[in-house]
């Protein structure tokens, strides 16, 4: 099986590789894994007082498809707003990394990260609100 | 037929793995083709289903993992599929930090102390699984054998770990 360059890329140069303070209140968790394939996923996201998100973290047990999946979404939410990183759609990181079919499995895996993410922030900041 | 009625055996996770052999090599030798070979072609087609049916009965409860995902399906537990992704803190946040410190550990000590520990885990969970199965406590079933899947998976990470540190210890 061919992997595309970028995949390539990812997976041997992954970006963004780490962790934030899960209790920092600028700071959303998500953590979601694959039981079918014994893969977990923690993507982070921080956000600034301006509402964009500026900067991203990621921690990947699984393949590389899945390693290279969660790279890329910690690159593209970057500079975004929690709206716009929330479009995020599978299908495009599944594109844009030319995921054979067996694999588009690990780019599900990446979008259900960066939503949970998002989710927790936003419920962190309702509490704060509260 | 299920598995465990193909081999006249009780449903149950805590399976006497001395008896399924019995039973099994014993049907294996009534159902084998070569008893059949002078016989009319349905009663060998016969023979060769059993003996095939036999073989996948025995194959997926001689293992307790593979027994007691089994054993889920016939309960009509729910468990996801292929490219299915969950949520669960708890495991998922056990999951990680246990393949974390298995990232970290550099000698073949280290990885088999914690592979040790992973394989006592695993004991653990199926004895508590067996209550469960008895219990058909559906939920709580579907946790545990994700919990389960995520441990069998650490085992076969600690091989292969195991195996990158021999190679670079040579």
């Amino acid at each position: 099986m061919a992997y595309s360059e970028k995949l390539i890329d990812h997976y041997e140069n992954p970006r963004n590789i780490g962790s934030f303070d899960k209790t920092a209140e600028d700071v959303g968790t998500g953590l979601v894994g694959a039981p079918a394939c014994g893969d977990v996923m923690k993507l982070q996201i921080k956000v600034g007082p301006d509402g964009l998100i500026e900067d991203a973290k990621f921690k990947t047990f699984g393949c590389g498809s899945a390693i290279a999946s969660s790279s890329l979404v910690t690159e593209w939410v970057k500079g975004k707003t929690i709206d716009e990183a929330e479009t995020i759609k599978n299908t495009d990181i599944a594109r844009h990394l030319a995921l054979p079919p067996v694999k588009i499995h690990c780019s599900v895996l990446a979008e259900d990260a960066i939503k949970a993410a998002i989710a927790d922030y936003r419920a962190k900041a309702t509490r704060k609100a509260e | 037929m299920d598995h465990f009625a193909r081999l006249g055996l009780p449903a149950a996770l805590d399976l006497d793995a001395a008896a399924l052999d019995r039973v099994y090599f014993a049907l294996q030798r009534q159902w084998h083709p070569d008893r059949f070979v002078s016989r009319p072609p349905d009663e060998r087609a016969r023979a060769s289903a059993e003996a095939a049916s036999l073989n996948e009965a025995y194959r997926t409860l001689k293992d307790p993992l593979s027994r007691a995902f089994y054993m889920a399906g016939m309960a009509g537990v729910d468990l996801p599929g292929d490219g299915k992704t969950i949520d669960d803190p708890d495991l998922l946040m056990e999951a990680m930090e246990a393949r974390e410190a298995l990232h970290d550990a550099d000698t073949l000590d280290a990885v088999d102390k914690l592979a040790a520990e992973a394989r006592q885990d695993v004991q653990k969970a199926l004895a508590e699984l067996a209550s469960l199965f008895l219990a058909n406590d559906r939920g709580a079933i579907r946790k545990a054998l994700l919990r389960l899947r995520y441990l069998d998976k650490f085992a076969e990470e600690a091989r292969a770990r195991r195996m990158n540190i021999d190679r670079s210890n040579a």
